[in-house]
């Protein structure tokens, strides 16, 4: 009993509070991060290996504006666009050609665009980070940190992207169109919906989403050619553990995996608290293939 | 009525097609035709080839052989939502709905289409709505929360939102109840009243006589026999050929 007691004295209250502070920012990065994911492998069966790839982008022409204009606002805009449009073209040029093949084609495709993107990133602008200047600098006290707004605005940046999305899916003609597609590809055609079309937004609408995530978080930890790989890999955790191509699900299980990680860092080195996310997602692969937060399937 | 097909261009023809699915080779020279607001039957046993001539309309399945024409013009090959929006409007046998999308939904997949004014919409709604005051009453609904029979109107009125020329219905009446049944047999003719061809396949013989002007019966992928529905009945000695067990 004593042992009890004594744990719940000494128990970190102020720290509980910062990491959950952290792990809902973290977790609305990777939101984002992995809805386009979800997003692409729902309507497309596509496994995108290249998304780290354009979120790494995203921040790199972010990187370019804010050189150039000094705006981080137009970095976030122009960067966004700018990678959609990316997106689209590289979805025409390399995903289209393959539609209806084994999956297996567009894993190695998708493979093989992140390894471009990636040491053309190096060749370009060097092993060197580059740096994004938040656009506010002011902090607030939480317990004895000065915890930056920053950070706040990016959960409440991502949430607003993430909320503008769904009212696009659910009201949108472009929105229906993709749910519509996502349920019955060939019933969606027989109703006219011009689904290669839809494939290719989608892709560029994942791209973009990627693209601004990256921009957003790059004031955070600096800007390389190697920044999306530990997204890439949360970001598959999550769209598993979550439900492969479900969005609501692939949201709950960014937030549920980030805050389990933060929780853990309170008594494990950040670096070990990863290891947090793979037993949930072994758990998840174990006992609940078809993702944590889905209905139980009939 | 004469058993010859109309005189005038047909609104769909079909030459001498023949599909594979992989190796298997399913229809062996499908040749039918369907006049501007015709309705026409198309008869035979499981598994003969009537659902993959259909497809094969739509262009859901590619022909390696013949060609299927719209108003005179050669249509193989062309993607099936460009089809969609020529004209052709494909009511699927398993009905295919959007579960998850709401009825309302399900309806609007075919009327965002370029070109429709919101009167247009609004009277197209209000048309289907007429004919099938359940789904009026269902609008918010999950469409894969429907009943079967539900479920069939949805796929119907879906179709109609595209205002096809024709129809390509799959086995409306599967696994209905006879008031169902005859409902859909009241919106075939109501259809028809509207100058809708309609390519029907349909395992229920006495609905598909009394529906259609024409009828076309199958055998192992290629059409068999065709005449007017007016000069047989469901005892007539072919029907009992192609379609007895
Ligand atoms: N996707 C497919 N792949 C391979 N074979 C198929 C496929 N679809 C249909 N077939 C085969 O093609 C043949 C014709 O099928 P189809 O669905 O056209 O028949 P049907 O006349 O519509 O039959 P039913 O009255 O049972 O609906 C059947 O032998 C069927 O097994
Ligand atoms: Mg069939």
């Amino acid at each position: 009993m004593d042992a009890v007691a004594q744990f719940f004295q000494t128990f970190p209250y102020d720290q509980l509070l910062i990491q959950t502070v952290n792990g809902i920012v973290t977790g609305m990065i990777l939101a984002l991060v992995a809805s386009g994911l979800t997003l692409i492998f729902g309507i497309m069966d596509v496994v995108n290996f290249a998304h780290g790839e354009l979120f790494m982008l995203g921040a790199y022409v972010g990187v370019i504006v804010m050189v150039g204009t000094g705006s981080f606002w137009l970095a976030l805009f122009i960067a966004t666009l700018t990678v959609a449009l990316i997106g689209a073209a590289l979805q025409v040029v390399t995903l289209r050609p393959l539609i209806g093949r084994d999956p297996l084609n567009t894993i190695l495709v998708t493979f093989g665009i992140s390894l471009i993107l990636q040491n053309y990133a190096l060749w370009q602008f060097g092993p060197t980070s580059r740096k994004i200047n938040e656009p506010i600098t002011s902090h607030f006290i939480l317990f004895y940190l000065e915890y930056p707004w920053y950070r706040i605005l990016i959960a409440a940046l991502s949430a607003v992207i993430i909320g503008g999305f769904w009212l696009f899916l659910k009201y949108s003609k472009f929105g229906v169109w993709i749910r519509a597609t996502t349920q019955d590809r060939v019933m969606a055609q027989a109703m006219g919906i011009p689904v290669p079309l839809v494939y290719t937004g989608v892709f560029a609408i994942g791209a973009g989403m990627a693209a601004a995530s990256g921009v957003l978080f790059a004031p955070l930890v600096g800007v390389n050619h190697t920044m999306g790989l530990d997204w890439v890999l949360k970001a598959f955790i999550v769209v598993v553990v979550g439900g492969m191509g479900n969005l609501g699900g692939s949201i709950a299980a960014a937030i549920f995996v980030s805050l389990l990680e933060s929780y853990a860092s309170i008594w494990v080195n950040p670096s070990q608290a990863v290891i947090v996310s793979f037993v949930v997602l072994i758990l998840t692969l174990l006992f609940r293939p078809t993702g944590l937060f889905v209905p139980t399937p009939k | 009525m004469s058993d010859a097909p109309p005189s005038t261009q047909p609104l769909v023809l079909i030459e001498d097609v023949h599909t594979y699915y992989g190796k298997s080779h399913i229809l062996h020279g499908v040749s039918l035709q369907i006049g501007a607001g015709e309705v026409v039957g198309l008869l035979g046993r499981n598994g003969v080839g009537k659902s993959t001539t259909l497809k094969t309309i739509m262009g859901l399945v590619q022909p390696s052989q013949g060609r299927v024409l719209l108003n005179g013009d050669p249509i193989t090959g062309i993607p099936a939502h460009k089809l969609a929006l020529r004209g052709i409007g494909y009511v699927p046998e398993d009905r295919r709905i959007f579960r998850l999308l709401t009825v309302m939904e399900n309806l609007r997949t075919g009327l965002d289409r370029r070109g429709v004014t919101e009167g247009t919409k609004r009277a197209l709604l209000d048309k289907v709505f007429k004919y099938f005051p359940v789904l009026a009453e269902r609008r918010n609904q999950a469409g894969g929360t429907l009943s079967g029979g539900e479920q069939q109107m949805l796929a119907i009125a879906r179709c109609m939102m595209l205002e096809p020329k024709i129809i390509l219905l799959d086995e409306p009446t599967e696994g209905l109840m006879p008031r169902m049944v005859s409902q859909i047999g009241a919106i075939i003719d109501a259809l028809h009243q509207e100058n809708v061809a309609i390519l029907l396949v349909e395992q229920n013989v006495p609905l598909t006589l009394s529906a259609s002007q024409r009828v076309y019966i199958m055998e192992k992928g290629a059409v068999r026999h065709q005449c007017a529905a007016s000069a047989i009945d469901v005892n007539d000695p072919v029907i009992k050929q192609y379609l007895g067990v």
